[in-house]
């Protein structure tokens, strides 16, 4: 990785979050249905990130310890548990079952 | 600071969750990054400048399997325009000049964008974008060092089940929108669309293409799910 490269990936990205935030943000006040998709927007993109962080292993889907530990993090969630105690039960069992 | 200010902060555990799961990013993406760069100059310019670990990952996984400088270039674009999506969304809930809204434009994460957006005025998003902005920065760049120069130490991050810890972080900060139907509907379709395309589409595409799940959840009456 040159640093043409860092500086284009770097520009590239930048350009995006500017675009999305004036671009997007523009189009969404325009189109009054448009306000309520970008409240909804972020669970549906986030959740995209958990699906692909949590199954994907290069081009397939896979279970594993990886997966056992966000399904333990899932259950302290709903039992309203505490996003420390949540990321480090995800870690341990991820890490236990790989032992 | 005003009284709604203070409210709008995250609580302190979920900015020390959120510190943590970024420096647990920060040494696991860097170690990586610092083998295929080699320079540790480099690869903490890199972390500071292109912020978005899934971009350099991108980059570095199409170049390690033998696509051209630009396939490699395209997929980290791709793979960074989730950030632009969100960056829509909290524009539209914000009131500030442009300096302070180009600048959150360019911190725009998943976390700190869903956390800020579950506040009900622009002043508590604002609040609670630059609270947990801070959070995130203070612990990628603490991993970003340790990755780099204690990569060797640390050996392979996945080992520590480090892997599993930004999923559940960002699992932690969508529930308050997955225990509302529509943010629910949303979640379910966009994470399933993602899940079936990863094995077909491009890289990047699919998260992209999760937006569809937000606008099949505007079909979705706004009330509170049964308790989930």
């Amino acid at each position: 990785m040159t640093w043409t490269i860092i500086i284009l990936l770097a520009v590239g990205v930048a350009s995006l979050r500017l675009l999305g935030m004036y671009g997007g943000t523009a189009l969404v006040r325009r189109v009054p249905m448009f306000e309520r998709l970008g409240s909804l927007i972020p669970a549906a993109v986030v959740s995209a990130v958990i699906a692909q962080l949590t199954f994907a292993s290069g081009k397939s889907l896979t279970i594993d310890a990886r997966s056992a530990g966000v399904a333990i993090a899932a259950i302290l969630i709903w039992r309203r548990a505490p996003i420390i105690v949540v990321i480090l039960a995800a870690a341990t069992i991820t890490a236990l079952l790989r032992l | 600071m005003s009284e709604a200010r203070v409210s709008a902060r995250p609580e302190w555990g979920t900015l020390i969750g959120i510190c943590l799961t970024f420096f647990a990013i920060g040494v696991t993406v860097n170690v990586l990054v610092y083998e295929h760069v080699g320079s540790a100059v480099k690869t903490i310019a890199a972390a500071g400048i292109v912020l978005s670990a899934t971009s350099e990952l991108a980059y570095i996984a199409v170049r390690d399997v033998g696509g051209s400088v630009l396939a490699a270039l395209i997929a980290g674009w791709v793979v960074a325009s989730r950030f632009g999506l969100l960056a829509a969304s909290l524009g539209t809930r914000i009131k500030v000049g442009h300096f302070q809204r180009s600048c959150a434009a360019l911190n725009c994460l998943d976390p700190n964008v869903g956390v800020a957006m579950q506040q009900p005025t622009p002043a508590g998003v604002m609040t609670a974008f630059w609270w947990v902005t801070g959070a995130l920065h203070l612990g990628w760049w603490c991993g970003t060092f340790a990755g780099v120069f204690l990569g060797n130490i640390i050996g392979d991050a996945n080992r520590l089940g480090l892997d599993a810890v930004f999923p559940a972080l960002l699992l932690a900060i969508i529930a308050n929108l997955l225990r509302q139907r529509p943010g629910f509907v949303a979640a379910v379709v966009g994470g399933g669309i993602c899940a079936a395309l990863l094995p077909i589409a491009p890289a990047g595409t699919p998260i992209i293409l999760s937006l569809t799940g937000a606008i099949v959840a505007l079909k979705v009456p706004e009330q509170k799910a049964a308790s989930t």
